[in-house]
């Protein structure tokens, strides 16, 4: 009988073993993976209309010295109902997050997006200037 | 030590009775016997919403064993009475090794009669697949509608097979208008699901809800454009309104959206009631330009009465004419 017990015993501490806890990666409020990167910069922009199309002429000027992202749409532009497109710096984030159709109507008011690094220490606020093709 | 063994025992009999129920049995293979009764089987081939004025088609096939008899007639009743055009084909169906379907005559023409739709045979036949065409009347707008086929063979037997039910969509369609900002016919009413010119929208200035127009502008991609007339004039360059043209349509410009339905090419979309229902026009705008082929636009009317997806079939771009095709789709709120 007590050899019974002692293997038990074994296995129980063996499965402890192998089900132990490990070190976590520490992450944030969004569940991302804070990294030890401290790149911060939008690398490139679109700007999709409600058909998924792009609407921009010419490629978007970004400054990442200035922190602003300057994109000239198409004429008849639905400005309330655009899809921003950022890519970002490897583990970056941003804030506020894009969910869906986003209003650039109010062109006196630029947005403003914040690029926050990988190690979520820095904070980089973009303002995107748009101006609308003529007719 | 003595119960141990007996513990072995019981777990090795209880194994070889597992294995024995769940051994695996060699199975001799038989030809299978045909049912020797009239049977019949129904296939629905068309997908998509039922619409109205459009056509359900379906394939019924029957047979019996020609030793037992032959196909006397076969019927389809539809729960409401079909629109006229609704037949039952008295042409047998196959297909030949090309893939390309071939018809041979068996019976006399369908006779439709009330919500019943018959065919004879007169060909010695003892299998037959026939296709029922039924084309969906007003009466059926939001309803449901089942039907019943049935056959009868020389022997007295009877076979029936029930479809549905099958909810017929609210919404209308209207295919093939033909936009010309050359000619004038560019003033659209969703109500009427018809495009006027300018003479004729003027008369029915309260049911105009967009204008077609094309403009070749190198400073910028205007192209076609569906604006409705309340639209800031800077979308509606070298328009005129008829007097009373005044309604703010809300669009929302979609692309990639090809209805099987309106654009009728293999892509298998269908645009259904509830689609229209989901629809949120609240930041639409009321104008959308620089439109392509097989692009479209989803609408709501001023009076909040209907909305509809217009698609673009095709487009001409040259200076003599500028034109599209157009296909609607439209739901009553």
């Amino acid at each position: 009988m007590k050899k019974y017990f002692s293997i038990g015993w074994t296995l129980l501490l063996a499965a402890c073993i192998c089900l132990s806890c490990k070190k976590d990666y520490p992450v944030d409020e969004d569940g991302l993976l804070i990294t030890t990167r401290a790149e911060c910069y939008v690398s490139s922009f679109e700007l999709l209309g409600s058909d998924f199309v792009n609407v921009r002429v010419g490629a978007a000027v970004i400054d990442t010295t200035a922190q602003t992202i300057k994109v000239t749409v198409q004429f008849g532009t639905d400005l309330k109902n655009l899809y921003p497109q950022f890519t970002l710096a490897s583990d970056c984030k941003l804030d506020p997050k894009v969910t869906g159709k986003t209003d650039f109507s109010d062109l006196a008011h630029p947005k403003v997006y914040t690029v926050v690094s990988g190690n979520r220490e820095i904070r980089k606020p973009y303002t995107i200037y748009i101006t609308v093709q003529p007719r | 030590m003595q119960r141990r063994n007996i513990y072995i025992n019981y777990t090795s009999l209880l194994v070889a009775l597992l294995l024995f129920m769940v051994g695996c049995k060699k199975q001799d293979y038989a030809l299978p016997t045909p049912k020797d009764v009239l049977q019949n089987d129904v296939i629905k081939r068309t997908q998509g919403p039922n619409i109205v004025t459009q056509t359900i088609e379906f394939a019924y096939a029957m047979a019996i064993l020609p030793s037992k008899g032959k196909l006397v007639s076969a019927e389809v009743e539809a729960s409401i009475a079909g629109a006229p055009g609704t037949f039952l084909e008295n042409r047998s169906f196959f297909t030949k090794p090309n893939g390309a379907d071939s018809g041979v005559v068996v019976a006399q023409p369908s006779v439709t009669s009330g919500t019943k739709t018959t065919v004879t045979f007169n060909r010695d036949t003892s299998a037959a697949t026939l296709r029922y065409f039924y084309v969906v009347p007003e009466g059926a707008r939001g309803k449901t509608v089942s039907f019943t086929f049935s056959a009868k063979s020389s022997n007295g037997e009877t076979v029936s097979y029930k479809m549905g039910p099958y909810t017929v969509a609210k919404m209308d369609i209207v295919r093939n208008l033909v936009l010309s900002d050359s000619t004038g016919m560019i003033y659209i009413s969703i109500q009427d699901l018809a495009i006027y010119n300018s003479a004729t929208a003027a008369t029915k200035a309260d049911r105009i809800d967009l204008i077609y127009l094309y403009r070749n502008i190198t400073t910028s991609a205007f192209n076609h454009a569906l604006v409705s007339p309340a639209a800031d004039t800077v979308y509606l360059p070298g328009i005129t309104l008829p007097a009373g043209v005044n309604r703010s349509t809300k669009e929302i410009k979609v692309f990639s959206l090809q209805d099987y339905n309106l654009a009728q090419l293999q892509y298998g979309i269908y645009i259904d009631d509830v689609d229209f229902q989901q629809l949120n026009f609240t930041s639409a705008p009321n104008y959308a330009i620089n439109l392509k082929a097989e692009a479209g636009v989803w609408v709501e009317t001023a009076d909040g009465k209907y909305r509809a997806y217009i698609y673009i079939n095709s487009v001409v771009n040259r200076a003599t004419n500028k034109s599209a095709v157009i296909g609607i789709k439209r739901y009553a709120l």
